[in-house]
């Protein structure tokens, strides 16, 4: 009986030691380069992309037969990721190199593998066609200290303001002058407050974890140093900024509520017509048109709000192209077809967002807004915002960055830090992470 | 007699050790050999010492945590241990229809997490019915900050996790309360006890080992906190993150592409430690109280 003991010490030991390399490695498998990028087009693929399914099932699975068409030997088989757990999908895939040949990503996720040296460098092996996407959006998928870009630019989306024109009426505000810049928000936004407060609405919707970096970089504020490897935002702009934040909370500009709330209360407080201004990507006007139509109908849209001298945003989503594909030359052959002319302008035509190739960008139907409706108003005004947009919120703001960046802010919003602290608290512990 | 083989009980065992070996032990054995490495969820990592404690220890994040578990096993056990054992008292008597509020006092037990807690947000939010009751009543002029307060925040998740927990418990003292003798009640009766007497006399010595059993089940239920405070919190842990629970942490440092796994499992690690901790000296201060 005196074995049992031992045997069972030894079966820990074995498994202790055999634990002790579990979880270690040297990052994503399958790094190297498995086939080559000028090889024959042909054999099987796999695609992931985002939440696409199933509202434009019908589009992908078209583009998918029209490749599979022009290219004769070849298949592709699509798999749609919800946003919900695409991260810890995304990191197991690529832990066990079985990440898709084309891979439907945005900057900020695409980030952490950029860095673990995970895809194919475009302008290594496709450097002919970075001329032909918007300047802005291929450079969305460079990584800071690396060289080359590493995505395809897919669709773009680029925020306009859209706003209640009835509640604006109701507050004696001019329906037809929408604000443009912070300056005129917030003081439309307190106007409206004060008009909607026996009325049961007030300004607008702070959405903190959606905008608040975003409108730093719009006012100017350095995000982060040259390099990308320090935060740098704690700047007396972005004091003032947060001050401001916090008295627009304190006097009811803001939905007592909001603090802690993200851009889906936000959308549902618009719709709700609980608040006035919604500053938000063009393609939320066919939402709120299928869950509020009372509410679509009195909304109108403005251009997307700047500071003077402060770049425009535009959002990203990519298609990229894993090194462990083992069939490199197809995966860039249909990355490349989906994100042609032609596909995107047909993608662009069924909802409201942009093409990310210029010859696309060029085509009469994003400025013709003849027929007078919001969707074609935003159209071509978020069109026109994009020739000079950028992606201004840096890839390394990643959610344990921005969980620490809006906690502080909120702090100071209801006071507890002032908006000096806020900011110099949030430098410091993202740049201890950021740092590592 | 000697048995025939002696591998035999191994091998009926053999299903059960697979399983507690692959999804239990050889997990936990690797959350500690991890804690000591900077490993991430994408892979790589080296072995770092003890690093991750070190920064644990240093770490403000860590340390309100830490207070927000400890505060919610302080708060939220005792009301587990008392509540349901006064609803099971309750809805023990056979009296007509008694099994409907059984089944309505169980029902929150197999409800969602997250629907009850969206429920709940729904209810505490500026607008919702708790402050438009507060306020019908003239209790309150203001509407209270339930979401958007940590104290207020803690406290309503608090108050949920003992909502949801209540019919689960109650069900384990009415296994208990009936194995109390009848007689017991009855020749006290006839002595004279009233039914508070009876209840501290007889009912609660009765249920004593239950009570030590849903004590330790509560505390260790308290200690894994998240659902709550991540749904009714939408995803913050209020303002700054101050409502935090050390499960929430560890999620939130150990998830995502670019989760440290190495630091998270240091911080599981703490909470595992934290646990244990709590357990023994529970069970100890029961045990001097039973040798009084």
């Amino acid at each position: 009986m005196k074995k049992l003991p031992m045997i069972a010490l030894g079966l820990a030991g074995v498994l202790t030691i055999g634990l002790t390399g579990c979880g270690l490695g040297s990052g994503p498998s399958g790094n190297e380069d498995s086939s080559p990028t000028d090889g024959q087009v042909k054999g099987e693929i796999t695609f992931s992309t985002l939440q696409l399914k199933p509202t434009f099932t019908d589009y992908i699975e078209g583009v998918i037969a029209d490749f599979e068409k022009a290219n004769p030997e070849t298949t592709v088989k699509w798999i749609d990721i919800p946003f919900q757990g695409a991260q810890e999908k995304i990191s197991t895939d690529a832990q066990a190199g079985t990440l898709p040949d084309v891979i439907n990503l945005n900057p900020n996720f695409a980030q952490p593998l950029e860095v673990q040296g995970a895809f194919v460098n475009l302008d290594e092996a496709v450097p002919e066609l970075r001329e032909k996407y918007v300047a802005g959006a291929w450079d969305a998928f460079q990584v800071p200290g690396e060289d080359g870009s590493f995505g395809f630019p897919w669709y773009l989306s680029s925020e306009v303001t859209m706003y209640n024109a009835s509640m604006f009426e109701a507050a004696g505000l001019d329906p037809a002058a929408p604000p443009t810049t912070y300056a005129e928000l917030f003081d439309d936004a307190r106007t409206l407050a004060e008009s909607g407060a026996s009325a049961g609405f007030t300004g607008m919707h702070p959405a903190l974890e959606n905008r608040f970096i975003t409108d730093l970089g719009r006012m100017g504020v350095p995000l982060m140093n040259d390099a990308g490897t320090e935060w740098t935002f704690n700047t007396p702009v972005a004091e003032s900024y947060v001050a401001e934040l916090a008295e627009l909370y304190q006097t009811g500009v803001f939905p007592s509520d909001s603090l802690t709330q993200d851009h889906a209360k936000e959308t549902e407080a618009y719709q709700a017509g609980q608040i006035a201004l919604f500053p938000s990507g063009a393609n939320f006007l066919s939402i709120i048109e299928e869950n509020a139509p009372d509410i679509a109908e009195t909304t109108d849209v403005g251009p997307q709000i700047t500071s003077e001298g402060g770049p425009t945003n535009v959002s990203v989503m990519g298609l990229l192209v894993p090194k462990s594909s083992k069939n490199k030359a197809t995966a860039l052959a249909f990355a490349e077809f989906m994100t042609n002319a032609e596909k995107q302008l047909a993608f662009s035509k069924i909802v409201t967002i942009f093409p990310s190739v210029t010859e696309a960008l060029d085509d009469p139907y994003f400025m013709d807004d003849s027929d007078g409706s919001v969707e074609s108003k935003a159209r071509r005004i978020a069109a026109e915002q994009l020739t000079d947009a950028q992606n201004i919120v840096p890839v390394q703001f990643d959610d344990r960055i921005k969980a620490i960046v809006i906690g502080k802010v909120q702090l100071a919003m209801n006071g507890d830090l002032t908006p000096a602290e806020a900011l110099d608290q949030a430098v410091e512990e993202s740049n201890a992470i950021t740092g590592k | 007699m000697k048995p025939q083989y002696k591998w035999l009980p191994w091998l009926f065992l053999a299903p059960a050790l697979v399983v507690a070996l692959t999804f239990t032990i050889s997990p936990f054995l690797n959350t500690i050999v991890l804690s000591f490495t900077n490993s991430t969820t994408l892979g790589g990592g080296s072995f770092n010492g003890v690093d991750n404690y070190i920064a644990l220890a240093n770490s403000p994040q860590f340390w309100i945590s830490t207070r927000n578990t400890v505060l919610y096993v302080i708060v939220v056990v005792p009301l587990l241990m008392v509540l349901p054992l006064l609803l099971a008292v309750l809805v023990e008597r056979n009296i007509p229809g008694i099994g409907f509020f059984r089944s309505v006092f169980y029902s929150p037990v197999v409800a969602s997490m997250v629907v009850v807690g969206l429920i709940w947000t729904w209810l505490l939010s500026s607008d919702g019915a708790v402050n438009g009751l507060l306020q019908s009543l003239r209790v309150i002029q203001e509407p209270l900050p339930f979401l958007t307060d940590t104290t207020l925040l803690l406290l309503s998740c608090m108050m949920v996790t003992v909502w949801k927990g209540l019919g689960y418990y109650m069900v384990i003292y009415l296994a208990a309360l009936g194995n109390v003798p009848k007689e017991l009640h009855e020749a006290a009766q006839v002595d004279g006890a009233g039914g508070a007497r009876r209840f501290w006399s007889i009912t609660m010595p009765g249920v004593r080992p239950t009570m030590l059993l849903v004590g330790l089940l509560g505390s260790i239920a308290a200690m894994k906190v998240f659902a709550e405070i991540f749904v009714i919190s939408n995803g913050t842990a209020g303002p700054g993150g101050q409502a935090r629970s050390l499960v929430y942490t560890i999620r939130e440092v150990g998830l995502g592409l670019s989760g440290e796994i190495g630091y998270a499992s240091a911080m599981s690690l703490a909470l595992f430690l934290l646990t244990i901790g709590f357990s023994i000296l529970y069970l100890r201060s029961q045990r001097t109280d039973q040798m009084r």
